[in-house]
């Protein structure tokens, strides 16, 4: 019971339940009001219409017609038989059965007495017909007080009835309720006891409550998504602090020993550290990125000039590495957006392009626009990369197997796709066969470029 | 030099002071905002180093009280945030540079030094004479000893910037700042790339180089080469 009291699932069933009786109870009560009132108006207008008659009978007949006129009727068996008495000014009763004192005139209540019953209840008139008589006419209330009597029992029982059903009408209601409601939050539970990959029981009606359960399904099917990649972030951090960390104490270790001037191994100690806050620069840079912070910064971008100065910059560093930056850029691009983020976007491709390939390889860089689309593409003619390992690629810390020896965290394509994702557009790899195609795509801003107008082409020196 | 440090953090402040006097400087450390902003408004300094979290006022409330009590010294924000708009926040609290922590000490010297010239070095200069190496910064010409050298932009700039502070080191980030305008670290080589594509053009025909490596720090510019 006090788990009832507290089930909100009851608390609705019962409140309707109760409204719903408290309705017919005040619908029954005026229907009965109502019929009760008209059965007495209709009485008076019978009782007043029989008195006008007698007064007719009085006034064309006399006493003597009275009399036989009320005799008649007195000896009638009809249900709605009236009651007569004819009396002198002193009480006196001169004619009629009914035994009753002399009434006011006009429309009364009439205490009389019932020769079977005893003392009763009656609806009379009292009309003058001379100033030495007065007439009574009344009629008993019985048969209206046994139609009351009846609808008032009849009405007792259909309403017992309604609430019995409106009852258990409520406890079903409010039990399916609280089951379906139950269902959803055991499942809760049985997550919050640590299984997240329990899920809420979806039914096949299609209703509200299978919508709640499938909307929390996708919630945890996200969230479970994002604990995973939690936890293969922070895994994946600890591993590839580990290998820094431990070379870090090896050369303290080794320095502890040796004696005498230690800067080189110092200056070593520090690149390591440096290495590892670089890690943590490039995830934290990644979750801003993310956060999606940064967008009210946002500027037009001539990302035009940006790869054109990107290309100069980064041909010489590239050609330094035994590779070649070709470059094809398209005039006149803009893209609302951060300029340093979209050079960073831009560097780790190309960087990756570099990192990854063997010597001799030619990476070309172009800027294209494509209907309102910006697309800044870096394609190598290297090895690349398998088909099926492309989508792994933008992943934190996404390394393949075959690269796992390079330098880098495998952070770099992630943070060119969050960029990508922050402008409002995307990143998208292609196998190039052979060599791979990487291509970030952003709303452009206004295309004054023509596509006929003649490109810039550049080649490193 | 006379130098503010506004910082909470005990252990940096001995640092950055120790380090500062060193190099011949006069240190005052400030443990928090109120101090700082006190001393910035009734004592003279040349430089002011300002940690942006400050306990009692943070750094960046300092900053923006001194320029708006018109105390016009050149202010180094520290920050352990390396976020985009904690960049732009600072500055635009009135800060003329910003430095991420942890930082190493050579790139806060030379940044200090850089704030403190920057003052006098105001009038617009349109040739740099310095070792031989002569420079028109208007008509973007090189000459050394009489031959003219030919350069890219970006090879010019970096000239531009290391002559600007001969005798001065001048760090990889700070080159990376000023000639590529990158406010983060791209983690490649483009700085040594073009440094050496510069000297190679520079020294051609096996003259002395003037660009001295820095190691670990950035590249100074031989006074008298």
């Amino acid at each position: 019971m006090h788990s009832w009291r507290r089930s909100a699932a009851y608390r609705i069933a019962f409140a309707n339940f109760i409204t719903f009786a408290v309705g017919l109870a005040l619908l029954g009560l005026v229907v009965f009001g109502v019929m009760h009132v008209a059965f007495f108006r209709q009485l008076d207008a019978m009782v007043s219409d029989e008195a006008q008659t007698l007064v007719d009978e009085y006034q064309s007949g006399g006493l003597g017609e009275l009399n036989e006129a009320i005799a008649v009727r007195e000896s009638s068996r009809s249900p709605t038989r009236m009651l007569y008495a004819v009396f002198t000014p002193d009480g006196h009763r001169i004619a009629g059965n009914l035994q009753a004192g002399r009434p006011p005139l006009g429309l009364h209540d009439i205490t009389f007495i019932d020769p079977s019953e005893g003392p009763d209840r009656g609806r009379g008139i009292g009309i003058d017909l001379s100033p030495r008589e007065r007439l009574l006419v009344m009629a008993d209330r019985e048969w209206i007080e046994r139609i009351d009597r009846t609808v008032i029992s009849v009405f007792a029982v259909a309403f017992l009835a309604a609430c019995i059903i409106g009852f258990g009408g409520a406890l079903l209601f409010g039990n399916y309720l609280r089951q379906r409601l139950n269902s959803i939050s055991g499942t809760a539970k049985a997550i919050i006891a640590g299984d997240i990959r329990e899920r809420m029981p979806v039914g096949g009606r299609g209703d509200e409550f299978d919508q709640l359960a499938a909307t929390l399904n996708r919630m945890l099917d996200r969230i479970e998504g994002l604990l995973e990649n939690l936890r293969q972030v922070s895994s994946d951090v600890a591993h590839d602090l580990r290998t820094p960390l431990s070379r870090l104490r090896t050369q303290l270790e080794r320095g502890k020993q040796t004696s005498g001037d230690q800067t080189g191994l110092i200056e070593g100690a520090i690149a390591q550290l440096d290495q590892v806050l670089s890690l943590f620069a490039a995830i934290l840079r990644i979750a801003e990125v993310e956060a999606g912070e940064t967008r009210r910064y946002f500027t037009a971008v001539d990302l035009t000039a940006l790869t054109t100065e990107l290309a100069e910059s980064y041909a010489p560093a590239v050609q330094d590495h035994g590779r070649t930056l070709l470059w094809s850029i398209e005039p006149g691009l803009q893209v609302l957006g951060d300029r340093e983020l979209l050079a960073q976007a831009a560097i780790n491709l190309i960087e990756n392009a570099q990192r990854h390939t063997p010597e001799g390889t030619v990476i070309r860089l172009t800027l294209v626009a494509a209907n309102h689309w910006a697309c800044l593409r870096v394609i190598d003619d290297g090895p690349g990369v398998a088909t099926a390992d492309l989508p792994r690629m933008v992943k934190r810390f996404a390394r393949l197997e075959t690269s796992r020896n390079t330098a880098g965290y495998g952070l770099g394509l992630n943070l060119v796709s969050a960029i990508a994702r922050l402008h409002s557009g995307r990143l998208v790899l292609k196998d190039n066969a052979p060599g791979l195609a990487a291509t970030i795509e952003l709303p452009a801003l206004a295309t004054t470029a023509q596509s006929n107008q003649a490109r810039k082409e550049g080649a490193a020196e | 030099m006379r130098i503010l440090i506004a910082e909470d953090d005990r252990e940096t402040a001995e640092f950055i002071q120790r380090g500062l006097e060193q190099l011949g400087h006069n240190p005052v450390v400030a443990a928090n905002g109120v101090d700082a902003l006190h001393l910035l408004s009734t004592e003279q300094f040349d430089v002011a180093v300002v940690d942006r979290m400050l306990p009692g006022m943070d750094g960046l409330s300092v900053v923006r009280r001194a320029r708006t009590a018109a105390i016009e010294l050149p202010v180094l924000l520290l920050t352990a945030l390396s976020r985009i708009e904690d960049r732009v926040s600072g500055l635009e609290a009135g800060a003329d540079d910003y430095l991420v922590k942890p930082f190493a000490f050579s790139e806060l010297a030379a940044r200090v030094n850089a704030l403190a010239r920057r003052r006098p070095l105001q009038q617009e200069l349109i040739l740099l004479e310095q070792a031989g190496i002569e420079i028109d910064l208007l008509k973007r010409r090189v000459i050394r000893d009489g031959t003219p050298i030919l350069l890219q932009p970006r090879e010019f700039r970096l000239l531009e910037e290391l002559m600007r502070e001969s005798g001065k080191v001048v760090t990889r980030t700070m080159l990376l700042e000023r000639v590529w305008n990158y406010h983060f670290d791209p983690q490649t080589n483009i700085v040594e790339t073009h440094i050496s594509r510069l000297r190679s053009k520079l020294n051609e025909g096996g003259k002395p180089d003037p660009i001295e490596t820095v190691r670990g720090v950035g590249y100074r510019f031989a006074e008298h080469a």
